[in-house]
Formats: C-alpha cells, structure tokens, sequence
C-alpha cells in the first residue's frame, strides 16, 4: 500500500484510472486459477480447535454420573436464559444433582458465559456445531443429549486449565 | 421461395435463436457464478448434476415454485406488465443481429440472421431505449421507495449513455455507410475491425453497453447495498425471473453489437483465402461469432466482479463530461480517416 | 440525652442500647453473624469489632454499651484488618461448598466474604471434616461443615421457643452442635432457625435443593394457619409456592413463625390432584366441568327454586374479608337470608404464648365483623344442621368450607340437601357431595383482607397467577424467570389454575338476579365494606400497607 493521494497529486494517466482497472482485472484473473479454499461441508467437515466454542455439553465422568452439583450459576449467568436446571438430593457425596437440565438450542448465543461461572467444571463448550431442529420442542436439549463422556472433551478441558 | 416458406423459414429461425438465448442466458447465471466464485477462490455451485452443469434448471425450478407477491401499494396492471416489457425488448432485439453470412441449406439460401432490416442499427437503438420502461415501470407501479429511486436512476443513466452510444456508432455508420447490420458487418471485411479502425469508438460503445445493461461498475438502479435491489426489490417469482432473464439477455445483445458493429461480425479475417467449402467456412464463421460473443460476455463477467461500483455523480461526471466528448472525438476521428484515406 | 459518634455522626440513644443497636437504629451497619435483636448476647463471632477512642482494644459492638461522649470508628484501618482477619479465620474450616449450598444467595457469611474478606486464605492444611446430612429434628437438616458456631440456634430454642434442646459439644475447632440426649429438635418453632442460620448449616428438609433463591419471586402475604396471622412471604417458582418465610412484623409476629404454618399452609396450593380446575356440576351423579356461564345460570335457576327460608348460606372464616362481606350482601339483597353463619374451627388446647392459637383460622373476627351471622331469628349452624334433618333447610350454599368434615353425621346430612353449591378451591368431603362446584382462588392467589385474633387487618397479595391473573398486567412480583419467559420455554409453563376469587363469582351470580353486585377489583369491595362496617372506617388497601392496622373497636375480643 502507498501513501493515499489526493486527487490534485494524480497525473493525467492516474486520472484516467484505466492502468488501475486494468491492474485489478489482471489481479481477479490470476485469482481465478489460484487454488479453492472451500470445504465442501457434508463430505469435509471443519475440525474445530479447543479454543472453538460450539454447543454447552454436560461433563460425564468416568463412572456415569455427571459432574453437575445444579448450583444454577450457569442458568443465572446465561444473558439468553437458555439454562433451566432443577436439583435434587442424591445419595452420592456431593448432595446435589441436576434432576433436569435443560439448554434451550434456539436461546443459547455460545458466549461460554456458563461454562466461565462453573465452580465445577461441569459444562463447557464442546466443538460441536451441527444443531439441526425441525421444531422449538427438538431444540431443548435435555440431560440425555447434553451428557459427554469426559475423555471426549479432553482438548477442551486441558485448553480451560492452561487459559481460563 | 413463395410466402409460405420464407414464413415457415422465419419461425425455424425464431425458435432457434430463442432456444439458443434462453440456453445461454441460464448457462451465462451459472458461468457467472461459477467465474465470480474462482475469482473469489471459490468453488461456486457444483451440486446439481456434474460440475453444477443443471444449476440453471434448478433455479428456474426454483423460481417457478415460489409464491408471486405484489405489494399492496403497487398498481397491479402496470406492476404485472413491466417484466414483460422488460423481456420482450430484450428478446426482439436480437431479431437484427447476424450470426453468420448467407448459408445455402436444401437448396433455399437463407440468411442467418431473423430480419435483415436496413435500418438494424436504429432498431436496435430504439428497443434498448423502450427497455427502459420496463425498469422505470417496475420502479414507478411497486409502491416502494428502494424501487422507484431504483426505477428513476435507470431511466437517468440510460438516457445520459445513449447518447454516447448513439455518437459512437455514428463513427462506424460513417464507416458502413449502411445501417444495415449485414452490410456493417460486410465491411469489416478482413482486419479492417471496428474496433481496430475506431479504438475510441470501441471503448465508448463498450462502456455505454456496461451502462445500458445495468451491469457493474454501472449497476446503479438495482444497488443491494444501497437500493436493496433497486427497482426490482418487490418482485418475486416468475415475475422476477423476467427481470433476471432481461438483465442477463440484455447482456448477450450488446455482447452480440459489440461484435457486430466493432469486431468484424460473424468474419475470421482473410478465411475465403483458405479455400474450404461453404458449409465449412459458414460453420467456421458462425462458430467465430460465438467465440467473440463468449469473450465479450467473459469480459463482462471479469469486469463484474473486478470494480467496485460508482458513486452516483461519478457516473454522471463519466457519461456527460468524458464519454460524450470522447465519442465526438471519434466521430471527428473517423471522419478524418474517410477523408485523408477516401475509404 | 446521652450521645454517641459513630463513624463522624452525632447520635442520640437510651441507656441500656449497645452499640450495634445504636448504629443499626441509625442506619449504620455493623456486620453481625451471632447478635441477633431478638436473642441474648453472645458475643463469639467477634465480626462486630469496632474501634472505640481511648480503649486500647478493639471491642465488640454488640456486647459493649453505649455510653456518652463515646467516641466509634467503624470503618477505621484497624477496624477493616480486624474484620478480615474474623472472616478469613471464620473460612479455615468453612467447606466453601456454595454451588451445593442451599444458603447461596441469601447467605450472611457470603455477602460478608464478599464486603469484609480479602478473597484469600492463608490456610493450607487440611480442613476439619465433621458430618453432613445430620437429621437434627422431623424438618431441619444439619451440615455440622458449615456450620461456624453462632450458637443462634441454641439460644432460639431455649429463649423463644422455650424448648432447651440444642447445645455445643467438643472444643476448638471440632466444636459441633447436637441435640440433649434423647432429645430431638422438633419443638413447634424449629424452622425459625434456619432463616436466623447465618450459613447453611441449618436446611429444610422440605425445601431442600428445591430451588435457588433468586430463581423465586417474593410476595408479602399473610399466614392462614391459626388466627394470629403472622405475616409471610411466599416464594414462587414455575407458578408453585416453593416456601414461605416469615416477614417481621413487631406488633404481630415479631421475626418469626410455627412450623406448622410455614410447612402446612401452601401444599394445597400447588396440589395438582385436589385442586379444582374450573366450575362442575352434576350431571347423572357425576360432577362434570362446564363454562362459568352454565354454572352460574345453573345455580341461580336452581336456588330461584327453593323458597328463601329454605336456602341456607355458610360463609368462612378461611375466606377473606370480601369475600365474606360480598356473600352475606349476596345472600340477604336477593335471597333475603337469615339463616347464615360460619363454622368455627376452635382446637381447645392446641395454643401456646408464642405464637400459636386455639383457634385455626385467620379470619374469625372479620367473618363476623362483615356479618356472617343469622339475622333476627334465623338460623345458626347448629340449627341449619337441624333443619337440615327436619327438611326445613332444603338448600345449603356453602363458601370456602370444609363442613362435612366437622362431624361424622353432617356427610350424610349434606347428602340429603336438594341443593347444594360450593365454593371451594379442593377436593375435599363437602366438595364430593355438591350439586354446583365452583373453584375459588386461594388466599396466594387474590387480593384479599383478614383480621387477626388482636384485630389487626392486614392485606394478602397473589403471589401465584390464575387463568385470570397475569403476572405482569397484574403487578404480580415477577422472578427472571417470569419476566423473560415466552410461551415457547418450557420453564416459564407453570399451571395456571381457572379459579376466582369467591367476591367474583358472587358477583357473576348476582348478574343474574336483581340486586347485582358491582365490584371490578377486591378493593371495591373493601370500600363498600369500610363505608357500611364501623370498625373498618376510613381504612383502605393503602392505609393497611405492608404492615397492618388495628381495626377500629374499643373490644376486640378473641371470643367469636
């Protein structure tokens, strides 16, 4: 880039611009031939990296059962108030567990808001982007379809513990 | 030839040359947005059919299929007819251009071209000019406001490159002598070009042609950013697709003009020379019409999606202070070459 | 007067006032986790330490008297230092388990962590472990972790509840709190102790993990357990009382309430299978929902049938003030009523001098104040019962009463009327056997006034919306949840039931008949009821606020 010129500094050939058009049509026809950036989606799919934030997953532990405690602080948090959750008592040691946990899919705006507030490291954001709903019902994600085994979310969380 | 055949003769003409437009004009969407996605280093539509090669039929499938809206403040009739206008400018138009030189099949000698009219230059000049209606119409009857500045640019910049367009072709009449398509193309004979005669003339008419097929850097009256689709922001449907069929025709005849009026026509130089049959030499040559057409189109595509598009004034400025003159320049240009070489 | 500097400020004060008590009076905050103004002085939180002039230590507030030309610095350098120094020593052995807490969000020692604690802890051993889950009483629930020993609830038992059942044992920081042996935690007033709980050792077994605390709405309501009427909030989530809490109201209930209240006043409420859900009547021997429209036009052609001495008319003492004053207008402008009254729900021996009292219902004194009871000769109760076996009664129109419960014999009595309607918001025996059923709003869900056992007039609020309430039109206290919801989150579905308040329905009758009754709002009614009842002159819904008045009469007597 060269220093921007005024219009009284141009010279008559500037002033006709075509050695400008012609430059850029000459640039556009290389372009052509320059190989293609696009990913054909259904048979190439984008591999995000740790840092991308899709869809809010429920962390499951080894043994099947959910880190959650249903503190509530990512439903409070939550500027799209996308997180409803409902605790119960249970007999294990942490005394609370989500009985629901609901994230609506149509509310969520993937700000991570929630996945920053939690004491547990409980939810984070998986790398998952696919979210295809037919109807409003569908989008409302329960514990069943929230719920990821630990060891797939390893990038993510080993990226919370050297970034958060 | 009696009344019948040349009336039978023309029809088979008509459908041919139709046929031969509606094929390029959906093939010329898709080759648009196949070269705009290559220059932006896309792939662009591949999906239907091999390479995307039935994308055209998709969308007019598409098209077809969609729900018809016309706003509740648009005047219906006039809001209905100016598609119409619109593609039948666009489609008669090319009734005057040739293809290709007179071709002698089943013994009848036929012409290829629909109607060798003697004034073709003119009633090529006059449709363009009633095109403009079809915009001004579409902008005016939808009851929007994007639509009617749409429509009143239009009309203002196709009059203002009219005439620089009118001026230019002046130098190649001179040059002809006739305003009959044929014979200006008969008189480009070997590289004797218009465009090589006359360079001036050539870059006016060009970019005129820029301006009256509404295309970058002069797509003023459709402007997404600024116009959200200009005069045709309220159509839909089928109705829609008559403004896009025009819009893309359009370009196909002022490619077709360009080649006639500057590039020799239907003519590869000095190919009588060579000695080949007629049916040969007549494919050769209907065939180098084709190719210089497809260039010229190429060209508008390239063009496209190289520069950006002018400010309102500079448009103005463009056509009035600079190509009108120039235009004149030319005229005066040809002119003297008649004189000094007493073509 | 003796006066006081507090941070700058001159202050008067009484002698005898400690100075926590001066300051608070003034609007000047010490923090505070064991002082409590209706406890005695403990003094072994040490939060309260304050710098007074010319006393080489610090002192703590709420044991130290005010005296004159003293000299307090509550926000001074040494002051804030000590102050940190109380909270990071408080959290040594403080488990930190807030998410699973469900103190969080009204909790002393987490606001105090957040004004007065440094955020950091320089303790890293091992923290004390001691139980969890320890079932101190039927309803409290103990986390001997949490707890930061107070000793409020100690000093509750024994000094309000009257009831020596709590007590320290171990030292140092192994230091717990349990019940004497062979003792439980289970006087009247044990809940009271988790609400004066500075952390949450003390829970709910009822509402436990229920629900955030900022997840509910507040509103300010009364108590219907006993006729003291100790003034409440109720706490709603989903459109479902989740609990309620008592509201300190001195000349009522001080800072507390009975367990029996607090627990057993909103299940009804939220029940789902009792609740009646639109008018019924009987067709073929079964009750059948039907429009209000049908039920109305059912029941006033079918009491336009009897004679007027035939029908009689029970209002209630579980009902508000309006609706008992809208019923007895009701009844005596076009059925020309005589035979009206209320049932009386007395438990000899069931009161104390907390609290509690005999008498079970929270409006006794307004149902009669408003006039529900038998003109000249008409009937009483008793007689309307009587009557009702010797086929002089042949219609009976009861309000927001359980009567058939009362005796054994009355359920096959009630059997024998030709007509009976009821109001009442769930299933229960009276409603079983009616002819016409129709759904009144509770006392959470309406507009309302009851007069207490001392005469105190005090104004209920919805806190929970009906088909005809809606939260934001009606300035019903909203949650997030209330005021962001859509139809289309789940979390914002709570069941709304169809149900009006009985002074609407009443009003609907009369519609029908010729003396219409023409209130729009509970507070029409109470203007017509201030304008033609003595003791409730000059008041309106304003005048009653928050607190409540005492009603105009020179002998307020219990006896109804």
């Amino acid at each position: 880039m060269g220093v921007k010129k005024r219009q009284k500094d141009l010279t008559t050939l500037d002033k006709l611009y075509l050695p400008e058009i012609f430059k850029g049509l000459a640039l556009t026809f290389k372009s052509m031939f320059k190989p293609k950036v696009t990913m054909e989606y259904p048979e190439v799919k984008f591999e995000p990296p740790a840092s991308y934030r899709g869809r809010p997953v429920l962390v499951q532990e080894e043994n099947g059962v959910e880190r959650c405690v249903a503190c509530g602080l990512c439903s409070r948090v939550c500027p799209a108030l996308a997180i409803e959750v409902r605790a119960n008592e249970t007999e294990l040691e942490k005394e609370r567990y989500p009985e629901t946990f609901e994230i609506n899919m149509i509310r969520c705006i993937f700000c991570g808001f929630c996945e920053e507030v939690c004491p547990e490291e409980a939810i984070v954001m998986s790398k998952d982007y696919e979210l295809v709903f037919t109807n409003r019902e569908d989008a409302v994600y329960g514990k069943d379809k929230l719920l990821v085994p630990v060891h797939k979310l390893k990038d993510r969380l080993e990226f919370l513990r050297n970034f958060k | 030839m009696n009344i019948w055949e040349i009336i039978i003769i023309t029809v088979i003409k008509i459908g041919a040359i139709l046929t031969i437009m509606l094929l390029t004009v959906s093939y010329l969407v898709y080759f648009e947005r196949r070269i705009s996605a290559w220059i932006q280093s896309r792939l662009g539509p591949n999906r239907v059919g091999w390479e995307g090669i039935l994308q055209p039929f998709a969308d007019v499938f598409k098209l077809l299929l969609k729900e018809d809206i016309s706003p509740v403040a648009a005047n219906k009739f006039i809001h209905g007819l100016a598609p119409f206008i619109a593609v039948f400018v666009a489609f008669s138009t090319y009734a005057v251009i040739p293809i290709g030189p007179d071709v002698t099949i089943f013994g009848y000698s036929i012409q290829l071209v629909v109607a060798d009219v003697n004034i073709g230059v003119l009633y090529v000049l006059a449709l363009t000019s009633l095109g403009v209606y079809g915009l001004t119409f579409a902008g005016w009857s939808s009851g929007s406001k994007y639509s009617l500045l749409g429509g009143i640019r239009s009309s203002a910049q196709m009059i203002s490159y009219e005439v620089s367009m009118g001026f230019s072709v002046g130098g190649v009449l001179l040059m002809a002598g006739s305003l009959s398509p044929i014979a200006i193309v008969e008189a480009q004979y070997g590289w004797m070009w218009n465009a090589i005669v006359q360079p001036i003339g050539f870059i006016t008419f060009t970019v005129a042609a820029f301006a009256e097929t509404n295309r970058l850097p002069f797509d003023l009256p459709e402007a997404e950013p600024e116009l959200v689709g200009g005069y045709h922001t309220e159509y839909s449907s089928m109705k829609f697709a008559g403004f896009f069929l025009a819009e893309y025709a359009n370009m196909i005849i002022a490619a077709g003009m360009i080649v006639t009026l500057y590039l020799g026509g239907w003519q590869v130089p000095y190919i009588d020379k060579l000695g080949l049959g007629e049916i040969v030499t007549a494919l050769m040559q209907v065939g180098s019409f084709f190719v210089k057409m497809g260039a010229i189109l190429f060209f508008f595509i390239w063009v496209r999606w190289s520069i950006p598009r002018f400010r309102y004034d500079q448009l103005m400025n463009l056509g009035w202070k600079v190509m009108f003159p120039l235009s004149l320049i030319n005229i005066v240009w040809v002119a003297a070459l008649i004189m000094i070489f007493n073509l | 007067m003796p006066k006081i500097t507090i941070d700058g400020k001159q202050f008067d004060f009484n002698h005898g006032q400690t100075i926590i008590e001066t300051a608070k009076e003034n609007g000047i905050e010490i923090p505070h986790f064991c002082w409590h103004p209706k406890l005695s002085i403990s003094g072994n939180c040490r939060i309260c330490l304050v710098e007074v002039e010319k006393m080489p230590k610090l002192v703590i507030a709420c044991s130290t008297l005010a005296a004159d030309g003293m000299v307090v610095n509550t926000q001074s350098d040494k002051t804030i230092a000590a102050r940190n120094a109380v909270m990071e020593f408080i959290l040594i052995n403080h488990p930190l388990d807030c998410p699973i807490c469900d103190e969080a969000g009204e909790c002393k020692l987490q606001d105090y962590a957040f004004k007065h604690g440094t955020g950091e802890s320089r303790f890293v051993e091992e923290k004390q472990h001691k139980d969890k889950r320890v079932e101190l009483g039927p309803r409290i629930m103990f986390d001997a972790e949490r707890c930061i020993s107070c000793s409020r609830c100690i000093r509750f038992s024994d000094e309000i509840a009257g009831r020596n059942q709590l007590t320290f044992i171990r030292r140092g920081d192994r230091v717990t709190i349990t019940t004497f042996p062979g003792e439980e935690f289970d006087n009247p007033y044990t809940m009271n102790t988790i609400d004066i709980c500075p952390v949450g050792a003390l829970t709910s077994k009822d509402f436990r993990f229920k629900s955030r605390v900022w997840e509910m709405s507040s509103t300010n309501s009364v108590c219907t357990g006993c006729a003291r009427g100790c003034n409440t909030e109720i706490w709603v989530r989903d459109n479902k009382i989740q609990r309620l809490t008592p509201r300190i109201n001195e000349t009522v209930n001080g800072h507390w309430m009975c367990d029996d209240g607090r627990l057993n006043t909103f299940k009804h409420v939220n029940n789902e299978e009792t609740r009646i859900d639109g008018p019924h009547i009987r067709v073929d021997g079964q009750l059948t929902k039907v429009t209000w429209n049908e039920a109305v036009k059912e029941a006033v052609k079918r009491l336009k049938s009897f004679n007027n001495t035939e029908i009689a008319f029970i209002g209630s003492a579980f009902a508000t003030v309006e609706d008992n004053y809208a019923f007895q207008k009701f009844s005596k402008a076009n059925f020309n009523a005589t035979n009206l009254d209320f049932a009386r729900h007395v438990v000899p021996g069931s009161g104390d001098d907390i609290l509690i009292c005999e008498d079970k219902t929270p409006n006794s004194l307004g149902a009669v104040l408003t006039g529900i009871q038998p003109v000249a000769d008409g009937m009483n109760l008793a007689e309307i019962i009587n009557g009702i076996k010797s086929k002089k009664i042949k219609a009976l129109y009861i309000m927001e009463d359980d009567i058939a419960q009362l005796d054994s014999e009355y359920e096959t009595l009630l059997a024998k009327l030709d007509l009976l309607i009821v109001h009442a918001s769930n299933k229960n025996k009276t409603t079983t056997l009616a002819d016409i059923l129709l759904p009144v709003s509770t006392y959470a869900e309406k507009h309302g006034t009851i007069v207490n056992v001392d005469g105190m007039i005090q104004r209920m609020r919805p806190a929970v919306a009906t088909e005809e309430l809606e939260r934001s039109l009606d300035q019903m206290p909203m949650s997030r949840w209330d005021k962001f919801g859509t139809k289309f989150d789940r979390w914002a579905r709570g069941k709304k039931y169809d149900a009006k308040p009985s002074w609407k329905i009443l009003g609907l009758l009369s519609q029908e008949l010729p003396n219409k009754l023409k209130y729009k709002m509970a507070e029409d009614v109470f203007e017509d009821v201030s304008q033609h009842v003595k003791e409730f002159s000059g008041l309106d819904y304003d005048l009653i606020g928050e607190m409540g008045v005492k009603i105009k009469s020179d002998k307020i007597t219990a006896k109804v």
